[in-house]
C-alpha cells in the first residue's frame, strides 16, 4: 500500500522537507492548508509528545473580555461533534498517557504524552477539536467557576501572585500584556459561550497552528497521519500579522511597594523593557548570554558578588525571555539576607551593574557562558517535551525553524562588545518598574 | 507567565471513533527495552545499569537510606542543610572553585534530603565523565564544610522557610502531619524552622554526613553512554572510600492516633486549603496493586477520578482535587488535597466525604477498574523518557526492593488484580471514618475539633 501513502503525502504537502542538522535535528513541513508540522525523532524511549500550538493567546483577548483565550483552553476538553465532554482526556488516560494545555500571552498549547504506538488516535482527536468544538451552555457556566477558583488559587489567595499582577499592570498599563493571562475577575464573570465561539472560530484553524511530534516516531508516519487528519480541515483565516503594539507610554509609576500580612519573606524585583528576538535578534541573543553571565546559578556574577562575597543577599536571580510577540522584559529579583535592608540591597545591585558596564566583560567570562549555553543543547535533547516546547513556541510566535536549529552558531557569534552594549542599553532603559513585597508591620500604617 | 489547565471529565464510555484508515497504517516503532544490568565492583559496590548510547550523556541516581527522619528533634533541617553543603567545596577545591569546575564542564550535580533517604543525582556529557565522577567522589568522601558556606546555606534555608510559611497548602500539610505523626520523626519539617536552624552547628553537619554516607546504605542506578566494564571501575573510584557502616538511631513504626480529627487554621483570604489523610497498606503488601487501582478511581486519576468529577466538573468548586498513596519506611498512607472558595469550604468537605463514603459502601465498577488498569499499565513508558528519569525510576525500584525483572512483571501484577481484591482493600482502607483533615483559611461552618494557629517561624 505504499502507493496510497505517497499519494496522500503528495496531495497534502505543499513544501519540501527541510532538514536541519543542529540542536534537535528536526524536520519541518507545511500542509496545503497552511498548518506547520515539525518532527523530532527520538528513540531513547517508546513514548512520544505531541503538541499543537495556536498562534493566539491572552494578548489577543478582546478589550473588556480578558480571560477568553484561557477560558477557551479549559473548554477545549468539552464536547465536540464527535467527542463527548471529557472523552479526549479519558481516551488518553486509558492509554496510560498524560495530557494538558496552557495559555500564555502569545500562544496557547495542547500537549499529550503517550506510548508512541498511539499517535494515530492522538492526532485524530486533536484534529477533531480544532474545528468542531461544541460545548453545552451548562458546562461552560460550571467551567467558568473552575476558572474563577483557579484565579483565586493562583492570584487572589497568593500575595506573590497579586504582587506580580500589580507589577505587570504598572509596567504595561494599557498594552495587552498589562492584563493577567487568566483575566480580571469582573471580566471573567461576564464571559459566555458567545465570547468563546467568536474567538474559537476566528483563531482555531490549521493556518494558525503548529504541530510538533517528538519521540519514537518516523517522519513518514507522522506526515501520513497528519495529512489524513489535520490535512482534511479547511485552512481558516490566516492571521496577517502576529505583531503586538509596542509600549507607547512610560509607566505612570517607577516603583511599587506592597505589604501583605501573609508575607513572611520580603523581596525586591526590577522589570526592564528589553529587545525581543523578533524585533532585534542579535541584541536579544547578546542579552541572553548576558543573563547567563549574571545569573547562571552559583557561578553567576550576581550570586558570587551579593550572596558569597558581600553576603547582603540570600538569593538573587535574573530572568529574560526574548521569545515574545510583543516587547520582552529583563527582570532582576533579590532576597535580602537576614537583617539586611532591602532598599539598600536594591541600590547596591544597580550600582554594581553600572560598574560592570563600565568595566566591560572579559573574553574568558563570555566564552565560559557561551560554552554552558552550547552544552545545554545536548541536555535539551534528553527531554521529549523540550523540543516540542521550544520549536513549537518559536514557530507559533512567528520565528523560523532555523532560528532554533541554528541557535548554536548564533550564540558562537556573540562578542563581548555586544554583551557590553546589551548591559548598557538595559541600564539606560527608561521603561522600568521596580517593586518590593513586604510583610505587614504590626500596628504600622503602610 | 503560563497557566496549565486541569479539567474534568464525566463518566462516559463513548465509542472511540477511529477510522479504519489508521488501523491499517498505524505501526508500532517501539523497540525492545534495553536490559537492566546488575553491576558489582571489586569493592562490592552495587549498581543497576542501562547502557544506552543514543545521546552522549550519562545520568546517575543514588541514595543513602535515612533522611529527614534522622534529624535530631530540636535540629530539624539538618539533613537538608547537609545535603546542600555537599556541592559547596570538597578536597582541594573551595566552594567557588568546585562550582566553577562543575559549570565549566556543564556537570549537573545535586543532593537532597527525602523523608527516608539522602539522595543525589549526577548528569554529565560523556566527554566530561572523568571530571564528573572525580568531583562526585570528592563531594561524598572529602566535603569541605567550610564555615562561611555553612552560614550562607543556613541563611538561604531560613529564607526558604519564610517563603514556605506563606504557602497555605504547605501549612495544611504540616498541620496534618504534626497531628498524625506526633512524637515520630515523620512529623519533622524538612527545612526546619528559624529556631531549629539556629541550633545547628557545623559539627552537627559533619557528624550527620559521616553517619549517613556509608556503603551499607547505598543504592545506585546509572543510565546512558557508559559500558559495564567502565562503570565497575568508576564505582570503586567514586564510592569505594566511603565507610562500610552507617550510624544513627533505629526508628519505630508510626503508631496511628486512636481518633481522627479535623484541625482548622485561620488565615485571611477568600480561599481555604484542605489536606487530608489516613492509614494505608504498605508497598510490600500483595494487595498494593489493588490499592493503587482503587486510589486511581477515587482520587488519583486526575481528570478521570470520582473526586475530580464531583468537585470540579459537576460542582465547579475547585481548580482540582487529587489523592495519592505514600509508602514510607515506617508508615503508609493515603492523602489528598483541595483548595476551594471559603464560602463553599464546608460544602466541599462534605462532598469529599460523601464521594469517599459512596466508594467505601459500593466499591468500584468493572468499567472503572478496567480503565484504571489500562492507565496504570500504559503509563509505564512515560517514566522512561530521558536518561535521568530512567535512572531515578531504576533507583526507586531498588528502594522498593522490586528486582530488575519488575519492569516485565508489573503488567501482570496489575492485570491479576480481581474485583474481589479491590473490594477487600476498599472495605479495609477506604473508609472515610479513617481520615483526618487540616484546613487553612476560613473556619465558618466547618466542624473543627481543634483550632490552631498557622506555623509562625
Amino acid at each position: 500500500m505504499r502507493h496510497l501513502l505517497s499519494w496522500v503525502t503528495f496531495f497534502f504537502l505543499l513544501s519540501v522537507p527541510n532538514s536541519h542538522a543542529a540542536v534537535f535535528h528536526s524536520q519541518s513541513f507545511t500542509l496545503a492548508n497552511g498548518m506547520q508540522i515539525v518532527v523530532v525523532p527520538n528513540t531513547l524511549s517508546d513514548a512520544l509528545v505531541q503538541m499543537v500550538w495556536y498562534k493566539v493567546g491572552a494578548a489577543d483577548d478582546p478589550s473588556g473580555a480578558s480571560g477568553v483565550a484561557h477560558y477557551l483552553e479549559h473548554m477545549m476538553f468539552k464536547r465536540t461533534e464527535k467527542l463527548e465532554s471529557g472523552e479526549f482526556s479519558a481516551q488518553i488516560a486509558a492509554l496510560g498517557g498524560q495530557n494538558n494545555a496552557f495559555t500564555g500571552y502569545d500562544t496557547t498549547a495542547y500537549h499529550v504524552s503517550v506510548s508512541a504506538k498511539h499517535l494515530a488516535l492522538v492526532m485524530q482527536m486533536e484534529a477533531e477539536r480544532m474545528r468542531s468544538l461544541n460545548p453545552a451552555v451548562a458546562e461552560a457556566v460550571t467551567e467558568r467557576n473552575v476558572v474563577l477558583s483557579e484565579r483565586q488559587e493562583r492570584t487572589e489567595n497568593n500575595p506573590i501572585g497579586l504582587f506580580y499582577e500589580k507589577l505587570r499592570t504598572t509596567f504595561f498599563a494599557e498594552h495587552p500584556y498589562g492584563r493577567p493571562v487568566i483575566g480580571w475577575r469582573k471580566e471573567i464573570e461576564k464571559l459566555d459561550l458567545e465570547n468563546l465561539k467568536v474567538f474559537y472560530n476566528q483563531f482555531y484553524a490549521p493556518s494558525n497552528a503548529v504541530l510538533v511530534v517528538s519521540g519514537n516516531v518516523n517522519v513518514a508516519d507522522v506526515l501520513r497521519l497528519a495529512a489524513g487528519t489535520f490535512g482534511r480541515l479547511a485552512a481558516g483565516e490566516k492571521r496577517t500579522s502576529l505583531s503586538l503594539p509596542p509600549v507607547m507610554k512610560l509607566p505612570a509609576k517607577q516603583s511599587i511597594v506592597m505589604r501583605d500580612a501573609r508575607v513572611k519573606q520580603a523581596f525586591w524585583t526590577k522589570q526592564i523593557l528589553a529587545p525581543s528576538y523578533r524585533e532585534a535578534p542579535q541584541k536579544a541573543l547578546a542579552t541572553g548570554v548576558l543573563l547567563e553571565i549574571l545569573a547562571g546559578g552559583e557561578v553567576g556574577l550576581l550570586y558570587r558578588h551579593f550572596v558569597m562575597d558581600k553576603k547582603s543577599a540570600s538569593g538573587i536571580d535574573a530572568r529574560f525571555d526574548s521569545d515574545t510577540r510583543g516587547p520582552s522584559v529583563f527582570s532582576l529579583i533579590a532576597v535580602p539576607s537576614l537583617d539586611n535592608d532591602l532598599a539598600v540591597l536594591a541600590k547596591d545591585i544597580e550600582a554594581y551593574l553600572h560598574k560592570l558596564a563600565q568595566k566591560g566583560f572579559s573574553q574568558a567570562s563570555v566564552d565560559a557562558a557561551k560554552k554552558r549555553f552550547l552544552d545545554s543543547a545536548v541536555f535539551a535533547r534528553d527531554r521529549l517535551m523540550a523540543p516540542a516546547q521550544i520549536l513549537g513556541e518559536s514557530l507559533a510566535i512567528g520565528l523560523r525553524i532555523e532560528d532554533v536549529e541554528s541557535w548554536p552558531s548564533h550564540i558562537r557569534a556573540v562578542t563581548p562588545a555586544q554583551i557590553d552594549a546589551a548591559l548598557r542599553s538595559l541600564l539606560a532603559q527608561k521603561h522600568t518598574v521596580s517593586g518590593m513585597l513586604l510583610p505587614k508591620i504590626k500596628g504600622g500604617a503602610l | 507567565m503560563k497557566y496549565s489547565s486541569l479539567f474534568v471529565i464525566p463518566a462516559k464510555a463513548g465509542i472511540p471513533f477511529i477510522f479504519l484508515f489508521f488501523f491499517l497504517f498505524s505501526s508500532s516503532f517501539a523497540q525492545a527495552a534495553a536490559p537492566i544490568q546488575q553491576v558489582v565492583s571489586s569493592q562490592g559496590v552495587r549498581a543497576w545499569l542501562i547502557e544506552d548510547y543514543t545521546l552522549p550523556l550519562i545520568s546517575m541516581s543514588f541514595s543513602f537510606r535515612g533522611g529527614v527522619e534522622m534529624d535530631p528533634q530540636e535540629k530539624q533541617g539538618l539533613s537538608t542543610l547537609t545535603a546542600a553543603l555537599l556541592t559547596q567545596g570538597a578536597g582541594p577545591y573551595d566552594a567557588k572553585t568546585f562550582q566553577d569546575r562543575l559549570a565549566s564542564s556543564s556537570i549537573q550535580l545535586s543532593f537532597g534530603a527525602g523523608r527516608d533517604e539522602m539522595a543525589g543525582a549526577l548528569k554529565t556529557l560523556r566527554s566530561t565523565r572523568g571530571e564528573a565522577f572525580s568531583l562526585l567522589s570528592l563531594a561524598l568522601t572529602q566535603p569541605r564544610f567550610d564555615k562561611s558556606d555553612f552560614t550562607r546555606l543556613r541563611d538561604q534555608q531560613s529564607t526558604s522557610v519564610r517563603f514556605r510559611l506563606s504557602n497555605p497548602s504547605w501549612q495544611a500539610r504540616y498541620a496534618l502531619f504534626s497531628f498524625l505523626f506526633e512524637g515520630h520523626p515523620y512529623s519533622f519539617r524538612s527545612l526546619g524552622s528559624a529556631s531549629s536552624l539556629s541550633l545547628i552547628s557545623l559539627e552537627d553537619v559533619k557528624i550527620f554526613a559521616k553517619e549517613r554516607l556509608a556503603k551499607e546504605n547505598l543504592l545506585i542506578a546509572v543510565v546512558g553512554a557508559i559500558s559495564k566494564k567502565e562503570l565497575v571501575r568508576r564505582l570503586d573510584a567514586v564510592f569505594g572510600d566511603l565507610p562500610e557502616k552507617a550510624g544513627g538511631p533505629d526508628l519505630p513504626l508510626v503508631a496511628w492516633p486512636k481518633e481522627t480529627k479535623t484541625i482548622c487554621l485561620k488565615r485571611e483570604g477568600a480561599q481555604t486549603n484542605i489536606f487530608f489523610g489516613g492509614p494505608m497498606l504498605s508497598r510490600q503488601d500483595p494487595d498494593w496493586y489493588a490499592a493503587l487501582i482503587a486510589n486511581y478511581i477515587l482520587g488519583g486519576g486526575g481528570f478521570e477520578s470520582r473526586l475530580m468529577k464531583a468537585v470540579r466538573e459537576r460542582g465547579g468548586m475547585s481548580y482540582g482535587i487529587s489523592t495519592f498513596l505514600a509508602s514510607m519506611d515506617k508508615v503508609s498512607m493515603i492523602a489528598g488535597s483541595v483548595a476551594t472558595d471559603t464560602a463553599v469550604a464546608a460544602e466541599t468537605l462534605a462532598l469529599v466525604k460523601k464521594v469517599w463514603h459512596d466508594f467505601y459502601e459500593n466499591g468500584a465498577s468493572a468499567e472503572e477498574i478496567a480503565a484504571a488498569k489500562s492507565y496504570l499499565i500504559g503509563s509505564w513508558p512515560l517514566n522512561m523518557t530521558s536518561t535521568d528519569s530512567m535512572a531515578s525510576t531504576l533507583l526507586s525500584l531498588q528502594q522498593e526492593e522490586l528486582g530488575p525483572d519488575y519492569r516485565d512483571k508489573r503488567e501482570s501484577f496489575l492485570k491479576n488484580v480481581t474485583r474481589v481484591d479491590i473490594k477487600r482493600v476498599i472495605k479495609k482502607y477506604f473508609n472515610p471514618a479513617m481520615l483526618s483533615f487540616a484546613t487553612v483559611g476560613g473556619t465558618k461552618k466547618l466542624s473543627c475539633d481543634l483550632l490552631q494557629d498557622e506555623a509562625k517561624e
